[in-house]
């Protein structure tokens, strides 16, 4: 393979791409798209709005019932104010004399819609913390979730006082409690909110996802375009196949990492201090978790294995076909490799170290996003990073062969949609 | 001389199919050499054996008098049957990006390009997109493309395919003007008549072997037998039946292999047996037939193909 070459290709790739203006509205455009993904199921969470009309029977003869129906009438007066996302409109209904009949009398209503739901406190259901919820639906269960502990708090405060205790005492013992989080890393320590570090670590994984995947596919786009327009005929009579596919993945990844830099640039700018201030008024103390630079380092580096662990699997898918829409079919199977971790985004981020978090990380086409969320989440330890990498870059190298092999076949072969039998022939070709 | 290409026993089989069975070759420096050969006689593979795009299973591949190496593909300018280009590129970015495969900077190369995309009448296309270009346009810019960095030697696969008439016109001044220059022009073609007006040496290529190879004079010589033309007033055939009774009678002259009809003006082409002479064969015609013209005729190249599969089976 002659190094030239390969230069000439590279260079091709890297402008042409540059150049053209899909790159730059996509530089300027993705961010926002990432921004809507991150925070617009958050603000919708937030903003979300739930009302109901509740039906409360209370045959524990304590008063309770009165009493959450005045709980939830508060409730509606934080829903006004948009601290809550739920609003009750409780309605006390006194106990008959036969509850089996007065059950079946109010699922009617519910049926009926004369209210959404009942709750029955009953003195028994006190006594084993359990009580009666009737609604159509039981998916609501931010509603529900409200509901529990408002009927918690009305229990609790009536078993205190059953206790001795008066109600202004209460109302002093119990007050709610925050968390200060502070972040205590090999910098030193710094308050920080929990959530943001939480959007950060998902965040940076969401992003090397976007970006392996863009470059990939483009990668394989790119194969596919000089083998359907028939230019690698010329192509390959100046230069090796390697030559050529080694000019194209690295002009390819320079492109990615132009992106990335220009991201991150505009994130370290827009995220420092003085402009933050001028836009949010931070508590006193209170820090944006920033993106330290060996976060950044490894950004770079997860980013550089996943993209050369994935675009060669997708070159490989790329030379092999004859047209995008075949290609597309085994180019899923890319995805199935990439998408796991994103399904243990939670349970990774809450426990950066623990077993689950750990193995994956050591699964080289898990290993860009998974140690990107534990890092982002806390700095692993230097064997768990020096290990993984390792694995990532041996599988890559293998991947590097597979790929030179079936690509040197593949790229002249028209016609046919080739078998996996023949693909794996083309590989075992002297 | 010292040839400029020289195949020695290139094979190369694709599983079970032998696609090239042992080809030698041998092109001199300022020849339009033709690889003649029908559909799926091995030209193809044979093209890029010599173009290192696949690698040969035995035999060796010679340029310039020695055993090929990367950088004599420089020297080289090579147009694949299958045409493309990247359709998105501007014209010029496209030439500049073929020139560098072969080596050429893009300072060296810009008044090239602009030199030719005059000649060729595309002066005001250089900043366009390659997919904005009538197909005409692109052979146009495919063909710049392969000459732009001076090749001492060029390679074409079947070049004239597809290509309309006033760009048939285009590659074959360009072919001609090459060949004054002293460079070598190696082309395949399965159309003998296009070869037959344009090459000076041949190699006809048959199910992966050279049936037959040299300069085409001396072949259609060697092989072209002994043929005459004859026109003649049918209506005088003295027997009184006519174009049937004439042409028995020919065919029945000791001295006659073969009879053909031509189509035109009611001729026949006589192929006489090898030790026959001309004016003998005259005098046994004359008696039955009013002979207006009988000359010696050359044999065309499809015939020869044809006799030379024959005889080669």
């Amino acid at each position: 393979m002659q190094l030239s070459h390969a230069v000439v290709v590279g260079k091709r790739e890297y402008l042409t791409r540059v150049k053209s203006k899909g790159f730059w509205l996509a530089t300027a455009l993705l961010p926002l798209f990432m921004g809507a993904m991150v925070l617009g199921p958050a603000l919708a969470a937030s903003k979300s709005r739930a009302e109901q009309r509740l039906a409360i029977v209370d045959s524990t003869g304590a008063g309770l019932g009165r009493e959450l129906a005045e709980a939830l009438t508060r409730n509606a007066k934080e829903y006004e104010r948009g601290q809550s996302g739920v609003r009750f409109e409780p309605q006390l209904i006194a106990p008959g004399p036969d509850p089996a009949a007065q059950r079946q009398e109010l699922d009617r209503k519910v049926r009926a819609k004369e209210f959404n739901a009942w709750v029955w406190l009953t003195t028994a259901g006190l006594k084993e913390n359990r009580f009666e919820y009737h609604s159509e639906s039981l998916s609501n269960v931010i509603t529900q979730e409200r509901l529990k502990s408002r009927i918690k708090d009305v229990v609790s405060n009536w078993r205190l006082r059953q206790a001795g205790l008066d109600s202004a005492k209460i109302a002093e013992l119990i007050r709610p409690f925050d968390l200060e989080t502070v972040r205590v890393s090999a910098t030193g320590s710094r308050a920080e909110e929990g959530m943001s570090g939480f959007m950060l670590a998902f965040g940076l994984c969401f992003v090397l996802y976007m970006v392996i995947i863009i470059y990939g596919s483009q990668v394989m786009q790119g194969v596919l375009e000089e083998k359907t327009s028939r230019v690698i005929e010329v192509i390959t009579s100046a230069m090796r196949p390697s030559a050529l596919m080694t000019g194209k993945l690295v002009g390819i990844c320079l492109v990615a990492l132009t992106q990335l830099a220009i991201w991150v640039a505009a994130l370290v700018v827009l995220s420092s201090p003085a402009i933050i201030g001028a836009f949010v008024a931070m508590p006193a103390g209170m820090t944006l978790p920033s993106l330290s630079p060996a976060v950044v380092v490894h950004l770079f580096l997860l980013f550089l294995l996943g993209f050369f662990l994935y675009s060669t699997l997708y070159a490989m898918i790329g030379a092999s076909f004859n047209s995008i829409q075949e290609a597309q079919q085994f180019a899923a199977v890319a995805v199935v490799f990439i998408v796991p971790p994103l399904m243990f985004i939670m349970p990774i981020i809450n426990d950066p170290d623990s077993t689950l978090a750990v193995s994956m990380s050591f699964f080289p086409f898990f290993t860009p996003l998974v140690m990107m969320l534990r890092i982002a989440s806390k700095m692993p330890p230097a064997w768990q990073i020096a290990a993984a990498y390792s694995i990532c870059l041996v599988t890559i190298g293998l991947m590097i062969w597979l790929c030179a092999r079936v690509y040197r076949v593949g790229i002249l072969m028209y016609g046919k949609k080739p078998t996996l039998q023949e693909i794996w022939r083309w590989v075992r070709y002297a | 001389m010292t040839p400029s290409i020289e195949l020695r026993g290139v094979q190369k089989r694709f599983g079970d199919f032998v696609a090239v069975g042992g080809v030698s070759l041998l092109v001199q420096p300022g020849v339009l050499f033709g690889l003649l050969g029908p559909n799926g006689a091995g030209k193809t593979t044979t093209i890029r054996m010599m173009m290192d795009i696949i690698a040969p299973d035995a035999g060796e591949v010679f340029f310039f008098g020695r055993e090929r190496r990367p950088e004599d593909l420089k020297r080289v300018g090579y147009l694949p049957e299958e045409r493309g280009l990247y359709r998105k590129m501007t014209v010029v970015d496209q030439l500049v990006f073929l020139g560098e495969l072969r080596g050429l900077k893009r300072r060296q190369s810009l008044p090239k390009i602009e030199r030719w995309l005059e000649r060729v009448e595309l002066g005001a296309w250089g900043k366009r997109k390659v997919e904005e270009l009538s197909k005409g346009m692109q052979q146009k810019v495919q063909l710049i493309g392969t000459v732009l960095h001076e090749p001492d030697i060029l390679i074409l696969d079947e070049p004239f395919s597809g290509l309309d008439p006033i760009n048939q016109g285009l590659f074959k001044d360009l072919f001609f003007e090459y060949k004054q220059r002293g460079k070598t022009i190696l082309f395949s073609t399965h159309v003998m008549e296009q070869a037959e007006k344009i090459c000076d040496h041949i190699g006809l290529i048959s199910q992966g072997r050279v049936i037959l190879s040299g300069e085409l004079k001396e072949i259609k010589r060697r092989l072209g037998g002994n043929s005459y033309r004859l026109v003649a007033d049918s209506a005088d055939g003295g027997g009184g039946d006519g174009l049937a009774g004439a042409m028995a009678r020919l065919e029945g002259l000791p001295a006659v292999d073969q009879v053909v009809r031509r189509g035109e003006d009611g001729a026949v082409k006589l192929l006489l047996r090898p030790d026959a002479v001309g004016s003998e064969v005259l005098r046994q015609i004359v008696p039955f037939l009013a002979v207006k013209e009988f000359r010696s005729e050359e044999p065309d190249l499809e015939e020869i193909f044809i006799k030379a599969v024959r005889d080669a089976a």
